[in-house]
């Protein structure tokens, strides 16, 4: 089969478009997220999930609208206790993650039974995404998309230097708001491609790997679009044809590419020296 | 002349501990006032009050309003800006993030770039810069937008002394000519009898206020700094 015929294969359009829309939404977010050295927080917030994702299972609810219910107000938590204490942020979340990835596991521990579902949210299933989950993601990350380039200049200098972003007047409570929600959202629909283990991942390793190769803030944006969708496009393609776990191998040619990226910037570093 | 700020029994403090405790003083619109005191006494966490950017107990005013509602005329330099070096963003970026509007159409402050070396270092990424170009670079962003009022936190740190001198000029040129009010924290005596109009001497508490040649004597900065400190003497040639 060529190339371009698995894509005929309607499960596999599904998935290439709620992955390609959800890969640029993560990767957007981890331009700020990078900048305002959070790589913790996608982690924490997947793993925090785990909870939401157990009690939407307990009460018969769709589980992954619980799982963005329960981030977003974990995110929301985390935002609070962030301005109330004077604990850092990676402290915050590494109480908040646990404690609430310890409460998934009471709660599952509640269910009778082998809980197949759980298992493919903790690993993620991108072909599995239905008609109306693959609809729904590509909305909500495209409104999110849209919002973020709105909000581009206003971020990035919230994310830089919070006290100059409150100095020119912007809403920095509004916006800091924003952007923990926007994750906490992004991240658990990542959830549900590359499961909770691999979500960090698409939201770290594209941003990282551009900021080894760009010379500007606007060709890191560029390029860390540029590295997830290669990731997730080739990933894709090639779960195909090797018969592996899709969300793996669309983490694992992110990183791949984190590599080249890697070699290329000494490389250039070299000729510089010469 | 208008007075520009308007601080009225303002006590900062950290939980239990005072850091600045219920001072008032008044400062003339277009001046340059310093803030001058030793390690911990408080200037920087002023300076900050000052700016609208930390909470504290009493009144407040820049130009009759409270400094929330002076936001976007405000320039601020602090002492250090940590940001992540590993980021490629050049100087123009970083500076157009601040002000999008005022870079498409060059503002009045332009020329003060280039003569602070700024200009030709737009395109150079922020993390290629060295320490004293990096404060140049933030400086030339506190006055962007041609703020009416500008804080300065020890300004010329880590920049060579020629910058300094040139930095200092413009700070004094933008006072002059724009009347900008500049409020800044320094530690050389030199600078502050050469430049500011109007000084604060801060030790949690206001010891002194005026200007640079009847607060700047022996008897001041002793209650300033403790009998150890070390002697100023003035060399005259005030330009």
């Amino acid at each position: 089969m060529a190339v371009l015929e698995i894509f005929m294969l309607p499960f596999m359009q599904r998935a290439l478009i709620a992955g390609l829309f959800l890969g640029l939404l993560l990767a957007m977010l981890g331009i700020y997220v990078s900048i305002k050295r959070m790589a913790f927080f996608g982690d924490g917030l997947a793993h925090a999930s785990l909870a939401g994702i157990a009690f939407g299972l307990l009460l018969g609810w769709q589980p992954l609208w619980a799982a963005v219910l329960w981030a977003v107000a974990i995110a929301l938590l985390m935002y609070l206790f962030e301005r109330k204490t004077n604990l850092s942020s990676d402290t915050l979340i590494g109480i908040f993650f646990t404690a609430s990835l310890a409460l998934g596991v009471i709660v599952i521990n509640l269910m009778p039974g082998y809980q197949p579902d759980l298992l493919s949210y903790l690993f993620g299933n991108i072909l599995s995404v239905t008609l109306d989950e693959a609809i729904v993601i590509t909305v909500i990350a495209a409104g999110l998309m849209i919002a973020l380039s709105l909000g581009g200049r206003r971020l990035s200098l919230l994310a830089l230097d919070p006290q100059q972003a409150t100095l020119q007047g912007f809403k920095t409570t509004g916006l800091t708001i924003f952007l923990y929600v926007s994750l906490a959202v992004a991240v658990v629909l990542g959830v549900k491609l590359v499961g909770v283990i691999l979500v960090s991942s698409l939201l770290i390793v594209p941003a990282a790997s551009a900021k080894l190769v760009s010379r500007s803030f606007r060709g890191l944006k560029r390029n860390s679009l540029i590295f997830s969708l290669v990731a997730v496009l080739a990933g894709l393609v090639a779960s195909f044809f090797l018969d592996w776990p899709s969300g793996a191998t669309i983490v694992l040619v992110g990183f791949v590419c984190f590599i080249f990226c890697w070699l290329f910037s000494r490389t250039r570093q070299q000729k510089i020296k010469l | 002349m208008p007075t520009a700020v308007q601080a009225t029994e303002v006590t900062i403090s950290f939980g239990e501990r005072s850091v600045v405790d219920r001072i008032s003083f008044d400062i003339a619109a277009g001046s340059v006032a310093a803030i001058i005191g030793p390690n911990g006494s408080g200037k920087t966490t002023l300076l900050r009050a000052l700016a609208g950017l930390l909470p504290f107990a009493g009144e407040i005013l820049l130009f009759n309003r409270p400094p929330s509602e002076l936001r976007g005329q405000i320039g601020y330099v602090p002492q250090r800006l940590e940001i992540d070096r590993s980021l490629p963003i050049t100087v123009e970026e970083f500076l157009q993030l601040s002000s999008p509007e005022c870079f498409s159409r060059r503002c009045l402050h332009a020329d003060l770039y280039e003569r602070m070396g700024v200009a030709q270092l737009r395109k150079h990424l922020l993390r290629q810069l060295s320490g004293g170009q990096f404060q140049r670079v933030l400086v030339a962003r506190a006055l962007l937008d041609q703020p009416k009022i500008l804080f300065l936190d020890e300004p010329a740190s880590g920049i060579d002394a020629s910058g300094q001198e040139t930095l200092y000029q413009v700070i004094q040129h933008v006072s002059r000519e724009h009347q900008t009010t500049v409020i800044m924290v320094s530690h050389e005596f030199e600078v502050v009898y050469r430049y500011a109009t109007q000084v604060l001497c801060l030790n949690e508490k206001l010891l002194c206020n005026g200007p640079p040649n009847q607060v700047l004597n022996e008897a001041s900065l002793k209650k300033l700094y403790g009998e150890n400190k070390v002697t100023y003497t003035h060399h005259h040639g005030r330009p």
